[in-house]
């Protein structure tokens, strides 16, 4: 019997779950228990007036509460659907204006001062003006989403195009490559983890300009929840939209981090630690 | 004679840099014949390069002309490929989808831009490594990659820029026999630079030795020595004696620059 065999019999889930992965799910955990601990002894010992602060325990019955009556499931769904196509249309319009302004001197001539101050205004402020325009549905957020997330992924697109290497585009013109083989062929790939990097950024932004825009003005979603909950004095609930996005916030960055690691595949990754 | 594969005529090429004229090449005139070899070397700073890139159209003349086959050469063409001195591969593309490059922007089918690859990466001796990216190859791997991106789109010239220059003592001599290998194979006309004289004479039917800057051709050598050229050439007094030459020709300016 050779030494490797009792790996070949264990199942897949068990090969996956190495004495690595245990640590790297273990750490965090422990903080996680120690965290909720402290808030439970902090809401029953010190903060008691529950106009004003709730133990974990009664956050999470308010939100079995508001998942039973689908209250919590339609405030994610507008949220989440508000995030989506604010994102989505802010890396397309993004992604072409930065190409463009990448590639045209005379483009970044006319646009790159206002879009560098564009990206250090707070634009969220402007929520309350687009909600103004365009009513409290769900296309006022879209807007100040795509608003808040469409100037990180310009700005790192940008700076991509310029970054590609001179030496890579001379390959492709030696090859009788167009202008427009150039940008598609060589450009738009180099310029991809900075696009990403821009992407994951803008989602971290468009999830402030959800939430603001909510407060601005909403019929549901997650800000809308904590909005009626603090009107109501119902903490617990108020709680359940806070601990929501949070989680949301992971959950996307390690989506984001997934993409990332199947796109740029091709990238040497040094391992340091 | 119109028979010639590579023709520069009266070749001059200036550069303005700071308001400064900058005469680069001067006088330049060649003449290659279909399925040479033929080698240009000298100092760096000659022009070399500059030479290469005006054959491919990448740079302009400012006197005189350059024919491929016949025509005047403007602009990059198909009928020339052009193998980079760096490792100019592009890192999000595969060994396969690198040496494609060519036919993808021709519009070659993608069955047949496949299949032509695919021979070359054999051609080449990569097979095997078609789905690994380029950062998982060694620097001769690389420069295999490079090569036979440039023949996939099956170019009557090959012009080639000190391809082996980054790489290694023992890499570089590999490269050298396969390079003549796969050229014989390929029946293309090569144009290649270096500054090793050895590799030079190795390679080469004929040898351009230019001067410093502005670069000119100083004297042309023909290598007569048989082929195939075994490995054990190098150590004949033959090929000491062409290497000797060219040692003295460009030890003439040496020696006073």
């Amino acid at each position: 019997m050779t030494v490797a065999a009792p790996s070949r019999a264990a199942p897949a889930w068990e090969r996956w779950l190495t004495r690595e992965r245990v640590t790297a799910i273990r750490r965090p955990l422990t903080t996680l228990v120690v965290v909720l601990a402290a808030w439970e002894i902090l809401a029953r010992t010190v903060l008691t007036n529950r106009l004003f602060f709730a133990p974990p325990t009664e956050v999470a019955l308010a939100a079995l509460r508001l998942w039973r009556t689908g209250e919590l499931q339609h405030h994610i769904a507008v949220s989440f659907s508000e995030l989506i196509y604010g994102v989505l249309l802010a890396i397309v319009i993004g992604t072409l204006i930065g190409v463009l302004v990448g590639i045209s001197q005379r483009v970044q001539a006319y646009t790159e001062i206002y879009i560098t101050a564009l990206y250090a205004t707070p634009l969220v402020a402007v929520a309350p003006l687009i909600i103004l325009w365009l009513g409290i549905g769900i296309a006022s957020k879209i807007a100040v989403v795509f608003l808040t997330a469409v100037f990180p992924i310009l700005i790192n697109t940008i700076a991509g195009v310029r970054a590609t290497e001179a030496l890579l585009i001379e390959v492709a013109q030696s090859f009788c490559a167009t202008r427009a083989q150039i940008i598609t062929k060589v450009t738009l790939p180099s310029a991809v983890p900075f696009i990403l990097t821009g992407i994951r950024l803008g989602i971290g932004r468009g999830i402030v300009g959800v939430v603001v825009g909510e407060l601005f003005g909403a019929q549901a979603g997650l800000g809308f929840l904590i909005l009626t909950a603090g009107q109501a004095f119902d903490v617990p609930s108020l709680f359940v939209g806070i601990v929501t996005l949070a989680v949301a916030g992971v959950g996307l960055t390690f989506a984001a981090g997934l993409v990332e690691r199947r796109v740029l595949r091709w990238r040497r990754t040094l391992q340091v630690d | 004679m119109n028979a010639q594969a590579v023709a520069i005529e009266n070749l001059c090429v200036e550069f303005a840099r700071r308001g400064e004229r900058l005469l680069a090449l001067q006088d330049i005139y060649l003449d290659v014949a279909p399925g040479e070899f033929f080698i240009i070397v000298g100092p760096s700073g000659c022009g070399k390069t500059t030479l290469l890139r005006v054959l491919q159209g990448l740079a302009k003349a400012t006197r005189g002309r350059v024919l491929v086959s016949g025509n005047v050469v403007t602009a990059p063409g198909t009928d020339r490929g052009f193998v980079f001195q760096q490792d100019a591969l592009y890192p999000w593309r595969n060994v396969l989808r690198n040496v494609g490059f060519g036919l993808e922007l021709q519009g070659v089918s993608k069955a047949q831009a496949r299949a032509r690859a695919q021979a070359m990466i054999e051609l080449v001796g990569l097979a095997g490594f078609e789905s690994h990216y380029p950062h998982e190859l060694s620097g001769g791997m690389r420069q295999r990659v490079n090569l036979a991106r440039a023949l996939a789109i099956m170019p009557a010239i090959l012009l080639m820029d000190e391809p082996f220059a980054a790489l290694d003592a023992l890499t570089r001599e590999t490269m050298q026999h396969e390079l003549l290998r796969i050229t014989a194979a390929a029946g293309t006309t090569v144009i290649f630079i270096t500054h090793q004289i050895e590799e030079a004479v190795f390679l080469g039917d004929h040898v351009a030795v230019l001067t410093p800057r502005p670069g000119r051709v100083q004297e042309i050598i023909s290598v007569d020595l048989p082929r195939p050229r075994p490995p054990g050439i190098k150590q004949t007094a033959e090929f000491q004696s062409h290497v000797a030459r060219i040692v003295r020709l460009i030890g003439t300016y040496a020696a006073h620059a």
